[in-house]
């Protein structure tokens, strides 16, 4: 089925390429761009062409597939089904009788509950009338024991016994009843097993059936089925086997054409071949003439090339011979050379062991220095550190001292000053005033107050300024006295504004954007400090002298602007002599005038900022790099230490101190008679106390016995003062 | 030759020659009596007379033998068939057969008898072919494939029920089925027993038991029948018990004592059950089980390690037995209930339901011929709403009727795990065709559903049976496997003939 599609497809693509050339441009135009064009076009077609075989083939292949399935396979569809069907229809039929049983017996429960039900009444119904009976027939009896004439008697016993008569007979006859029911029952039985039987015979007859009809229609199917494959097959065959036949008839038709083409082609080659001969020979036979010509002339030719030879070989030998003396010539001027260089290298080689040998001793000199050199580095660093620590530990314990001394001298003039203070109210009654000393405050070594860092200053200088931008020539006394007089609070910050304007530059770029929702102030301080903290400025005095280069700068620089290297070389060696700073003051108190008359730092340039800047930081670079200053403080300040130890002892004035002496001499006095007066008071209250006793004394003697008995009682003899 | 010149010449032949000769001898006369039967030849008569009267002929016997086609050495029966001979011959005293080679042991075990005592050939003889053999003499029809497809174990199973069938107690000695036990416990797998012979009455005729059907019941001991429980116990692969306490074929001897299912006999199963760990399927039909006697069994059964399927169908089984089913049905893993033809009603189908609705195990559940009503019939379908396990229900005869099958149609549409219904014999109505109808219109999984003779519009009936093709179509789609199609189908062929 696939090669008649394939061929289709071929022949099509065939008529493709025939018809591409013609319709589009042609490889062999004479314009380069056509061919170009036509080319692409064939490249472009050859993957379709290949694409739609493929297509083509497979939409066959499955459209034939199918048309050949669909037989066998509709035709097991169709078996299956009915089948199916058939299996179902014929369990249904078998199980019918089933259901049909099933539903039969529930009939019969019912009924039976029925009957049964009947049946109970009905007998309860008659125990009841029986019971009745018999009650009515006991009664009797009750009635015959009272019955004298035994005629009576007799008629009662006779009508009793036809009771009891027609009792047993009810009986009789439900029983009767009951037993027929039973038989009936029994027939049913039977009737029932048969009926069973039956069922069960037509149940076996039906499976039976409906094996056979299953067998049967299976078979039926199978060969239906059979057929149908039988007869695809079939058709399958003959279409393959045509299709065969057909291929075969192409094949040998093609073949007898290929035959006679090659018997004729064969016959033409044969022609040409004997045409080609018979020139060849032609051809032959005239070259081997002309190369016989020619062998002559070159022989000719040859003989003269000898005579030749020989003669260039005589000349030959004779240059020769005159080459080898020669020869031996340079052989001994080259041998004379080789002698001289062999001296010269040997001098090199001695020239340069000694170099070498220099060389190795300089560098082992040069390592031996070095080392000595980093051994004595190290020394001096861990003198500095030792030096350092000392400094501290120095620094620590003066002031450990000097406040434990402060506090004794502290502790003294406190009670110097009470004492004064009880004298002044107690002894004098005069009021009294608590001195009012600057040391008194003072706690801690001079020296050693904190200074403030730089960023402290900005907060104060941007605050204030902010607070008393309108009279800050009031305040600016009083708030800037460790300022530099000269800057007002107000260059100051425009200086400092200036500056965060145009170093951004040194400003992180994170700190930037977490700067941008502050307040303006605040931006600005913090700005200020990444500014301080990239330029290294830390001090106060950093500060100041920021501000003051600023200005000296632009004092400097505004007379004349090619004199901008001028100021920086200027200023370099002043900061170099004088480390503390003491240069800008002299600097600035030296152009006072100046800057007043140039105020605003408005005038200096933004561009100049950076500049100034970059002087600044190469100034600020240098005296950074000693630690000279710091020793220098404290020489400087013992002096002042002196005084303020000094100061303590006058805590209480000369004037006070002779008052005191005053009043301790009129104190002594006044104790002595004091003390005198005391003496006094105890000898009378002795006199006192003996006085009392004799009183006592002779108050007991008046009051004894003897008296009485006496004549004349002294009591009489002088009045007792009673009491 | 030179030989049997020597022999024919010398007056004192040896030993060796003699036998030579005879056989000699022997092949002639074949030879020269021509077409003779080739029995003979294999128990050759031989005599020393007749070789030496024939000696003189051996010229011309020579001769012969070669011009005798008949004649080869495959008539000489081999030693090793000898011996085979044998050893079938002596099997019953000394059973050789492991020691033997493959190909002599076939060769055996093709000429023993099947006569040989059990004891001899139970635990020694594998081969199918021989068990086979044992079968068909015994047995004319013999259905190999209900027994595993063993013949060995289709033998010792029919043996054993044969001989439980035919125990009557007090007369029968136990030993007769208890000697077996060690020979057949490892093949032994099922018991089908339909007959359970009462103990014999020597006493009282026919006549005086017929009337008196009370009296029977109070002498309840002496009816007792075979007790299973030292059988089963030594049954260790037993797998299905399958039991009727009824006598067959009594004809017109029938007497109600005959189907008698004692108490003692309950309990003496109960235990038996419980006891025996490897019971899977169990099923006792028939047998007059009431309440009292299924809760009895039941409870043996609950917590039982591997029971799957559980049988009591055509039974007295009331409300209270169907509540201990429940019961068992949420303690153990019961895949199939049967409690066809009992009497549960309402109540019963109630606990039932209960019980199934968060069941995880239960695949069948058969009630038909019972009488379990709408209200049972309602509470099946709510039960079914979250049942996610069941896929066989046969709720036949059942006196449902509409309400039911309303549910039933909810339960439909979102079930999926049910395969077949069986509303046979129902009051379903005309209306509740239509709902039925319904619910099947949006149902993708139902195999089967049975409406027949429940009053259903035939135009719904055709319709259900329709998406149920639909449905089969599917499965089948699904499944890709044909059988599968035809398996229901199958699977109801045995219950047929009961019903």
């Amino acid at each position: 089925m696939n090669p008649p599609g394939s061929l289709g497809v071929l022949e099509e693509k065939e008529e493709e390429h025939l018809s591409t050339p013609i319709l589009g441009p042609s490889i062999h135009s004479d314009n380069p761009q056509k061919r170009i064009q036509a080319r692409r076009l064939r490249i472009a077609a050859r993957p379709e062409g290949r694409r739609r075989e493929v297509l083509g083939e497979y939409l066959d292949g499955k459209k034939e597939s199918e048309e050949d399935r669909s037989k066998s396979y509709r035709q097991k569809e169709e078996s299956r089904l009915k089948l199916a069907k058939l299996l179902l229809c014929g369990t249904e039929l078998v199980t019918n009788i089933q259901v049909a049983t099933d539903i039969r017996e529930i009939h019969r429960r019912v009924e039976e509950e029925e009957i049964k039900r009947q049946r109970l009444e009905k007998l309860e119904s008659e125990v009841k009338t029986s019971q009745d009976k018999f009650d009515e027939i006991t009664a009797k009896w009750e009635e015959g024991k009272q019955k004298r004439i035994p005629q009576d008697l007799w008629d009662m016993l006779n009508t009793q016994q036809v009771h009891c008569a027609g009792l047993i007979e009810d009986k009789n006859k439900l029983i009767g009843e009951l037993q027929q029911e039973l038989k009936t029952k029994d027939d049913q039985y039977v009737k029932d097993l048969k009926k069973q039987s039956d069922d069960i015979c037509l149940l076996l007859e039906r499976m039976e059936e409906q094996v056979k009809n299953v067998m049967k229609t299976f078979r039926q199917e199978l060969n239906y089925i059979e057929k149908a494959f039988e007869v695809e097959r079939q058709e399958l065959l003959t279409s393959t086997k045509k299709k065969w036949e057909r291929a075969l008839q192409a094949h040998s038709a093609k073949e007898l054409e290929y035959l006679m083409n090659r018997i004729k082609k064969v016959e033409g080659y044969e022609k040409q071949l004997n045409k080609q001969r018979i020139w060849d020979w032609e051809d032959y036979n005239m070259i081997k003439i002309r190369l016989e010509q020619d062998v002559q002339v070159l022989e000719q030719q040859l003989q003269q090339m000898k005579a030749t030879y020989q003669l260039n070989q005589e000349k030959l030998e004779y240059n020769c011979q005159v080459l080898k003396k020669r020869d031996e010539e340079s052989t001994v001027i080259k041998s004379q050379q080789k002698r001289k260089i062999n001296r010269l290298h040997d001098t090199l080689n001695n020239l340069r062991s000694k170099y070498a040998q220099q060389i190795k001793q300089f560098q082992e000199e040069n390592q031996s220095l070095t080392s000595d050199y980093k051994r004595l580095v190290m020394q001096f660093k861990e003198l500095q550190k030792a030096m350092r620590h000392f400094a501290v530990v120095d620094d620590k314990q003066f002031r450990e001292i000097w406040l434990m001394n402060e506090e004794e001298a502290k502790d003294l003039m406190s009670r110097a000053l009470d004492v004064d203070r009880i004298i002044h109210t107690h002894h004098l009654g005069l009021p009294w005033t608590a001195p009012e000393f600057w040391f008194l405050r003072n706690v801690g070594p001079l020296s050693q107050q904190p200074q403030k860092s730089a960023t402290q200053i900005l907060e104060e200088v941007l605050m204030q300024a902010e607070e008393e931008g309108m009279e800050e020539t009031a305040s600016e006394a009083e708030s800037y006295l460790d300022l530099p007089k000269q800057i007002s609070a107000k260059t100051t910050r425009k200086i400092l504004m200036l500056l965060c304007d145009e170093s951004g530059f040194l400003i992180e770029s994170k700190l930037l954007s977490l700067l941008l929702p502050l307040e303006k102030n605040e931006c600005y301080l913090l700005r200020l400090d990444a500014i301080f903290s990239a330029l290294g400025i830390e001090s106060e005095d950093d500060l100041y002298k920021l501000v003051n280069f600023f200005l000296k700068y632009r004092i400097y620089h505004s007379p004349s602007s090619q004199e901008q290297t001028s100021p920086m070389s200027a200023l370099e060696p002043g900061e170099q002599t004088d480390l503390e700073g003491q240069e800008e003051e002299s600097l600035v108190e030296g152009k006072p005038e100046e800057k007043e008359a140039l105020p605003s730092p408005r005038l200096i340039h933004p561009n100049d900022v950076l500049k100034i800047l970059e002087a600044f930081v190469m100034g600020l670079k240098k005296p950074r790099n000693s630690r000279a200053p710091v020793k220098l403080k404290y020489v400087q300040d013992n002096s002042k230490d002196s005084e303020y130890w000094e100061a303590l002892t006058t805590v209480i004035p000369d004037t006070t101190q002779s008052l005191w002496d005053a009043l301790y001499t009129g104190l002594e006095k006044y104790h002595l008679l004091l003390t005198q007066r005391a003496k006094l008071l105890v000898e009378n209250s002795s006199l006192e106390q003996q006085n009392t006793e004799l009183q006592m004394l002779l108050q007991q003697y008046l009051d004894s016995k003897i008296n009485s008995e006496l004549q004349v009682p002294p009591t009489q003899v002088f009045r007792v003062p009673t009491k | 030759m030179q030989e049997t010149l020597a022999t024919s010449t010398l007056s004192v032949p040896s030993r060796s020659s003699i036998s030579t000769q005879d056989k000699f001898s022997t092949a002639g006369q074949t030879s020269s009596t021509g077409p003779r039967p080739p029995r003979h030849s294999i128990v050759p008569p031989p005599s020393k007379s007749k070789g030496w009267n024939s000696g003189t002929k051996f010229h011309q016997m020579r001769r012969t033998i070669a011009e005798d086609t008949e004649w080869s050495l495959a008539i000489v029966p081999l030693l090793t068939e000898l011996c085979i001979q044998h050893i079938v011959k002596n099997f019953q005293n000394n059973p050789l057969l492991k020691q033997l080679l493959p190909a002599h042991q076939q060769k055996v075990l093709n000429l023993l008898s099947p006569d040989l005592p059990l004891a001899v050939t139970a635990n020694l003889i594998d081969d199918e072919n021989y068990w086979r053999r044992c079968c068909t003499q015994r047995w004319p029809v013999c259905h190999v494939a209900k027994h595993g497809g063993s013949w060995k174990r289709l033998f010792f199973e029919r043996h054993l029920e044969n001989l439980i069938k035919h125990f009557i107690p007090g007369t029968t000695d136990p030993a007769v089925i208890l000697d077996l036990l060690p020979l057949c416990s490892n093949y032994v797998r099922r018991l089908r027993v339909d007959q359970f012979l009462p103990p014999v009455q020597l006493p009282p005729p026919p006549g005086e038991l017929s009337d008196s059907g009370s009296d029977v019941e109070l002498e309840e001991p002496a009816t007792d029948h075979y007790q299973l429980r030292d059988l089963v116990a030594g049954l260790s692969h037993l797998e299905e018990l399958d039991l009727v306490y009824g006598v067959k074929d009594c004809g017109m001897n029938f007497e109600w004592n005959l189907f008698l299912f004692t108490y003692r006999d309950c309990h003496s199963l109960a235990a038996t059950i419980k006891a025996c760990h490897t019971l899977k399927i169990f099923r006792l039909t028939r047998s007059k089980v009431d309440d009292d006697k299924a809760r009895i069994l039941i409870r043996s059964l609950l917590d039982h390690p591997a029971l799957e399927e559980l049988d009591l169908s055509h039974n007295l089984i009331g409300d209270r037995g169907a509540r201990a089913a429940a019961k068992l049905l949420s303690h153990s893993h019961l895949r199939v209930l049967d409690l066809a033809n009992n009497q549960v009603r309402a109540p019963g189908a109630q606990s039932l339901a209960h019980a199934l609705a968060h069941n995880t195990n239960l695949t069948s559940l058969n009630l038909r011929l019972n009488c379990i009503e709408d209200e049972g019939g309602q509470a099946l379908a709510h039960a079914l709403q979250t049942n996610r396990c069941l896929t066989t229900l046969h709720l036949g005869g059942n006196d449902l009727s509409e309400p039911t099958a309303t549910l039933l149609a909810q339960v439909l549409a979102v079930n999926t795990t049910l395969t077949s219904i069986n509303l046979s014999c129902n009051h379903i109505g005309l209306d509740g065709g239509k709902q039925l109808l319904e619910g099947m219109s949006d149902n993708k999984t139902l195999l089967e559903f049975d409406l027949r003779l429940s009053d259903v519009a035939q135009e719904s009936e055709y319709l259900i049976g329709q998406a149920l093709c639909a449905n089969r179509e599917a499965a089948r789609q699904r499944a890709l496997n044909p059988s599968h199609f035809m398996s229901p189908v199958m699977a109801k062929g045995p219950e047929n003939p009961a019903g």
